[in-house]
């Protein structure tokens, strides 16, 4: 029963390989949680590392908001099953499962009460006497699980525990793991590298690769809303069909363009969550589909939700109760790219290989991706909004909508632009900017709003305008609301102009000074001035690198929100002093530009060209990186 | 039928290691007959005696300190014994296990030491161990000393068992809450009989056979009886003594190689077993 926090989890080995990066995740208590991966792509190094058999090279691991990075495994309460199950060979059933409660010292009669009532609970009651030796595979997993269960652990921690089982077992084994954690209700660590097992037993998954987290989501959500091609080819079996396109659009029309010949058209409304930059034909994309929603186009599928297409059997795979068909969609040899589909067939399927196979590809299914950067292009919440605007005399017009455009943007040359608005960013005014609700989605804990602008001219690209929770109230589908912008965070390509709050970086080095009574004090050396380190901080720096910290560059890093700045009054050594070279005042909210030393900073606040600042940072409001690394240390 | 050319090679072989063995076992049968033998002297005619007689060992019990040097060569084996076979065992495992970074600089160190034979230290150890007992140098605490102190540095073949242990019970055991000495004694340890059994026996067999640190230490002492068997017996063999003590000798060889080698006959499978398993799973 343990909530876990992962911060900034680096493993690094030899001082090059960095098996895991910034690892950061929330573990809720009772959660069963899947680290899923190819090998090699750190998720056991990761488990290790909270098990504590492995030294967590930087980042802080809580278990119940206790530290624990430096305790030894036995002292984080944790339990861990391993591959090889590794009993101890030499002793029985019963010895291997009392052993840890024998160390701890605890009195006979209570050892015998747990290890009944674990091997009770596992079903090898009957073995108890018996070597490891004498025992299945199935049973040797069921005693390691129960020298896990007699400790009454926090946090199970179970290492790849079925890949030595056979396949009838493993799904056996895996049902009863699914049980076990219903029963224990204690917070599960599994990892594993079969993406079935993760779906079925985890709660949440987190995908790695090459030592990065991918992806941490429910097992839903990763089938249905993959952040990137890695993780839809990933998830899901067969493996999700993947083709290169490109993406036109004509009016209200949308055509993916596939390279193998072979085109699907798709009303605009049902994919405007596509950034329209997309859909001129220009950049490389990739459609992918997985093979449950291609279908034989054998009962003539309607149109308007089915793409059709024509393909040539390559390979057909009978799997007793259904059969897998490979076709290639490049029939005329049009293009010298092949699309490859997979298409699930009943069993009596008759097809042979070099038949021509009608398939129908189910529209509102498909997945997109950017071929350069891998990344979904039609995620859940779109990352930003893409607006046809004309500015005019300080004001900013989508269509006939019009909204005021903040001091700081008053010197914007007039014309049309493309204004790029992150959902976040849409929030109620009270201007004269009307848009209607065409449409509410609750992701997770927040609704996403797909806004409407009205009374719009021909002019205007007619892409809606999604906001992401529009201040605490909640509106239905249909309402009208005036809506305005923060203009601190969108971006006119045009005019050079970006979100104004992004990470500060200073450079900074770790100094020692000594004090009064002869005692060490520590601080940042910031560009010459001193910024006094409190002790956990210290302490994090000293477990990171021991006294090298004292020789590296370090930065740090911190959000312009995350600091405080107030009048400049005298040189202290809990702040910084800074002068500010300009100001920014976007209405809502005011930011500044503020030199310390020879680096700018933003920051928040409301303040004069030319005053002299003194800026505090909150404890947990700033990370401090490793530079030569690129490690964040605190 | 024709043989085949692999069954002509095995004959071929075969017949290889019987000459061999024949040759071998020869100087052995001449010892074990000698010790029989009721001719005095140091040198008889014939192979078989013509006189066979157990007075040989009678003697050797009754009219020499043989019994006291048995003793004393006995305590000192044993107990270098244990304390050889505790060291090797710790040491190696810590090798294998424990990461350090002088590990492997000390690793290395002690493999290029195990490799000079050890009586070249021979007149360090002379002083070091009159430093160490500056009355009692000449004893048998500073042969068990010498014997065990630098039983470490043949740690290399326990290392390479530990290492076919599976890690993973370590980390089992640690996670359970046990001790690094813990799981040494109460995981490994049970797991490790062969490799146990062979640290055992090279251990014993070294003390037990060695002449040359003993007759270094022990040089000049008047006092024979507490001599070792090695030291005793090399006196017999003397140009003064031999023809009185020729067929004593032989006797006390014989009773000298019995326990060996009936430990060895008896733990044989265990020492193949401990000397090969790291090769065999590594």
């Amino acid at each position: 029963m343990a909530n876990l926090s992962l911060k900034h989890i680096y493993k690094i080995y030899d001082d090059e390989v960095k098996a895991v990066n910034d690892f950061c995740m929330d573990i809720k208590d009772k959660e069963f949680i899947v680290f899923v991966g190819p090998s090699g792509c750190g998720k056991s190094t990761t488990l290790r590392m909270i098990a504590g058999l492995e030294e967590i090279t930087a980042g802080e691991l809580r278990i119940d908001d206790v530290i624990v990075n430096d305790l030894e495994p036995k002292d984080r309460n944790i339990a861990m099953v391993f591959q090889n199950y590794a009993l101890y060979p030499h002793m029985s059933v019963y010895e291997n499962m009392a052993f840890a409660l024998k160390t701890a010292k605890v009195p006979k009669n209570i050892i015998e009460e747990k290890v009944k009532e674990a091997a009770e609970i596992l079903g090898i009651t009957q073995y108890l006497e018996r070597k490891p030796k004498a025992l299945s595979g199935g049973q040797r997993q069921r005693v390691a699980l129960g020298r896990a269960i007699v400790r009454n652990p926090k946090v199970f921690l179970l290492d790849e525990p079925l890949s030595n089982l056979d396949a009838k077992l493993r799904a056996a084994m895996r049902a009863e793991i699914s049980k076990l954690h219903e029963k224990l209700q204690t917070t599960f660590i599994y990892v594993t590298h079969d993406q079935v097992e993760a779906m079925t037993m985890g709660t949440r998954i987190v995908v790695m690769k090459d030592g990065f987290v991918q992806q941490i989501d429910t097992p839903k959500n990763l089938f249905k809303y993959p952040v990137n091609i890695f993780v839809a080819g990933f998830i899901g079996t067969p493996q999700m069909n993947f083709f290169d396109a490109k993406i036109t659009k004509k009016d209200s029309l949308v055509r993916f363009e596939l390279e193998c010949g072979a085109n699907i058209s798709e009303e605009y409304a049902e994919i405007d969550k596509i950034p329209i930059g997309y859909m001129d034909g220009q950049i490389p994309v990739v459609v992918g589909i997985r093979p449950d929603d291609v279908k034989l186009d054998d009962v003539a599928y309607n149109e308007q939700e089915w793409g059709k297409a024509d393909a040539r059997v390559t390979l057909v795979e009978s799997l007793g109760g259904e059969t897998l068909i490979y076709a290639d969609m490049n029939v005329k040899n049009t293009s010298d790219k092949h699309g490859i589909v997979v298409v699930k067939a009943g069993a009596d399927s008759e097809i042979k290989k070099d038949d021509i196979i009608k398939v129908a590809i189910k529209k509102s299914n498909l997945y997109f991706f950017d071929k350069e950067t891998q990344l979904n292009i039609k995620p859940r919440i779109p990352k930003e909004n893409i607006l046809d605007c004309v500015i005019k005399n300080g004001r900013l017009y989508f269509g006939k909508q019009e909204l005021k455009l903040p001091p700081v943007f008053e010197n914007l040359k007039s014309g049309e632009c493309k204004i790029a608005v992150p959902p976040e960013a849409v929030v109620l005014g009270e201007g004269r900017a009307k848009a209607k609700i065409s449409s509410a989605e609750v992701i997770e804990d927040k609704v996403l709003y797909r806004l409407e602008i009205l009374n719009n001219d021909e002019n205007f690209n007619g892409a809606p305008l999604f906001a992401l929770e529009l201040g605490k109230q909640c509106f239905d589908e249909g309402e009208k609301i005036v809506f305005d912008i923060d203009f601190s965070k969108v971006s006119i390509k045009e005019q050079n102009i970006e979100p104004i709050e992004k990470t500060n970086v200073l450079k900074c080095t770790f100094v020692k000074k000594r004090g009064d009574k002869k005692k060490y004090k520590f601080y940042f050396d910031i560009e010459n001035q001193l910024l006094k380190a409190d002790e956990a901080i210290c302490e994090k720096l000293f477990a990171s690198k021991g006294t090298q910290i004292f020789d590296i560059p370090l930065e740090m890093v911190f959000m312009p929100d995350s600091i405080e700045a107030e009048k400049y009054v005298s040189d202290g050594l809990d702040s910084i002093a800074g002068k500010v070279t300009d100001v920014f005042d976007y209405g809502m909210k005011c930011f500044a530009k503020v030199r310390v030393g020879s680096s700018d900073i933003i920051i928040m606040h409301k303040c004069e060209i030319g005053e002299k600042l003194s800026i505090r940072f909150n404890e947990k409001g700033f990370n401090v990186k490793d530079k030569t690394k690129d490690i964040i240390i605190v | 039928m024709k043989k085949s050319k692999l069954q002509k090679k095995s004959i071929a072989g075969q017949l290889i290691l019987t000459a061999l063995a024949i040759l071998w076992i020869i100087p052995l049968i001449y010892l074990v007959i000698q010790s029989f033998r009721g001719e005095p002297g140091a040198w008889s005619p014939t192979f078989f005696p013509q006189e066979w007689t157990l007075d040989n060992y009678k003697r050797l019990f009754l009219e020499t300190n043989f019994p006291s040097w048995y003793l004393n060569t006995f305590i000192i084996a044993l107990v270098s014994c244990l304390i050889t076979t505790v060291f090797v065992l710790a040491v190696s495992y810590v090798f294998s296990r424990m990461k350090f970074r002088a590990r492997k600089p000390l690793m290395n160190v002690m493999l290029i030491l195990g490799m000079f034979p050890g009586f070249m230290s021979m007149s360090a150890v002379y002083f070091l161990l009159k430093i160490l007992l500056p009355n009692n140098y000449q004893s048998m605490a500073s042969l068990i000393i010498v014997y065990s102190a630098g039983a470490a540095l043949s740690y290399y073949i326990a290392k390479g068992f530990f290492d076919t242990v599976p890690k993973s019970l370590d980390e089992a055991a640690r996670i359970d809450g046990a001790s690094r000495a813990r799981i040494f004694w109460k995981i490994i340890l049970p797991l490790s009989k062969s490799i146990i059994i062979y640290t055992i026996l090279i251990s014993f067999i070294a003390p037990w056979c060695d002449f040359i640190f003993v007759s270094f230490i022990m040089s000049g002492v008047p006092d024979t009886s507490k001599y070792t068997v090695a030291l005793g017996m090399y006196r017999w063999l003397e140009r003064e003594s031999i023809q009185q003590y020729f067929t004593t000798f032989c006797a006390a060889a014989v009773i000298v190689a019995t326990p060996i080698t009936l430990l060895f006959m008896w733990l044989q499978k265990y020492y193949v077993e401990g000397i090969t398993g790291g090769a065999v799973k590594g």
